[in-house]
């Protein structure tokens, strides 16, 4: 006898996780693409990431356990470098520096895909971010993954 | 790492392990909400993985985690499936016996057919094991409630079931 099961598609874990980070906003949008092209760019870390994420120039994967789990290498555009844990399935990125976090969900909706990223600068020792310009940095990412995923729909 | 270790691990403000201890959680409270909160049953798991997160730095003893997640989950799935009105009986239900939900053929019908309440102590009971004792005490209903209801409801479901 089979009861009912629940499940949560990505952009909702998204929501939940940064509801347990204070500070954190998530920014929502709709791409009419499919969501196997929204997700070759969005999971796409070392030749996409940096297109549309801010402060990411350039990520290098340095280590991969071959089950979603990475450590990346990334310098920001001012030049500094971070190392990320990054945690990396299909419809899912999350990963954390030890001074900035970033997470990124896609799930296909009947008008198409359904993204939505959230992220800043942690709040050193707490699961919290400096809630300053959030909402606008992810809308800004979320605009310029748009951008490159209709310039790969061409 | 254990569950315990990881909620030690996020109330330290590790967000990875938060990550990790969403995806050891969300498949239990699948299970929990969905039978409660049906149709609505995503955004049941979803409000109760949220309010899990939110109170997490509160939680004082990790090793507690499933059973204080169980009844935040309890709780959100009711609440949501009463939002949602879907709601199955204007009058509460008597509960089917154990017996009549292994026999069901289909099992959302026979849910389909009760308030979010009675739902959730058929969960409690027949998914989480609990007696009824203690599924009363979680959904805050008098015991004494539970076990007439219960009494009672084996004859009239089996009628209403074969009618």
């Amino acid at each position: 006898m089979d009861w009912p099961v629940a499940d949560l598609d990505p952009v909702r874990r998204l929501r939940v996780l940064a509801a347990g980070v204070p500070g954190a906003r998530v920014a929502e949008r709709i791409l009419p693409d499919p969501f196997e092209l929204v997700w070759e760019v969005a999971g796409d870390l070392e030749r996409e990431f940096g297109t549309f994420e801010p402060d990411m120039r350039r990520l290098r994967i340095v280590a991969d356990d071959g089950g979603g789990r990475l450590v990346a290498e990334a310098r920001s555009k001012y030049g500094m470098r971070a190392r990320f844990d990054v945690d990396l399935r299909p419809g899912w990125c999350w990963m954390q520096s030890r001074f900035l976090l970033v997470g990124l969900a896609a799930t296909a909706v009947p008008e198409g895909t359904l993204v939505a990223q959230t992220g800043g600068i942690r709040v050193p020792g707490r699961s919290a971010l400096v809630p300053l310009g959030v909402r606008t940095a992810g809308e800004k990412a979320l605009a310029r993954l748009a951008a490159r995923v209709a310039e790969r729909a061409r | 790492m254990s569950a315990a270790a990881l909620v030690v691990a996020a109330q330290r403000g590790d967000t990875m392990a938060m990550n990790d201890l969403l995806r050891e959680l969300t498949p239990y409270l699948g299970r929990i909400c969905g039978p409660i909160a049906l149709d609505s049953g995503q955004d049941a798991v979803q409000e109760a993985l949220i309010a899990v997160f939110r109170n997490l730095p509160a939680l004082r003893e990790p090793d507690a985690l499933y059973g204080w997640a169980r009844a935040i989950a309890v709780r959100e799935a009711v609440r949501i499936a009463r939002r949602d009105n879907r709601v199955g009986p204007a009058e509460p239900g008597d509960l089917p016996s154990r017996q009549d939900v292994e026999g069901a053929v289909d099992i959302r019908d026979v849910l389909e057919r009760l308030t979010p309440e009675h739902r959730a102590v058929l969960v409690l009971r027949d998914v989480e094991g609990l007696d009824e004792a203690t599924a009363a005490r979680l959904l805050a209903v008098p015991v004494g409630t539970v076990k007439s209801r219960l009494a009672r409801a084996r004859l009239s479901f089996r009628k209403a079931w074969q009618s």
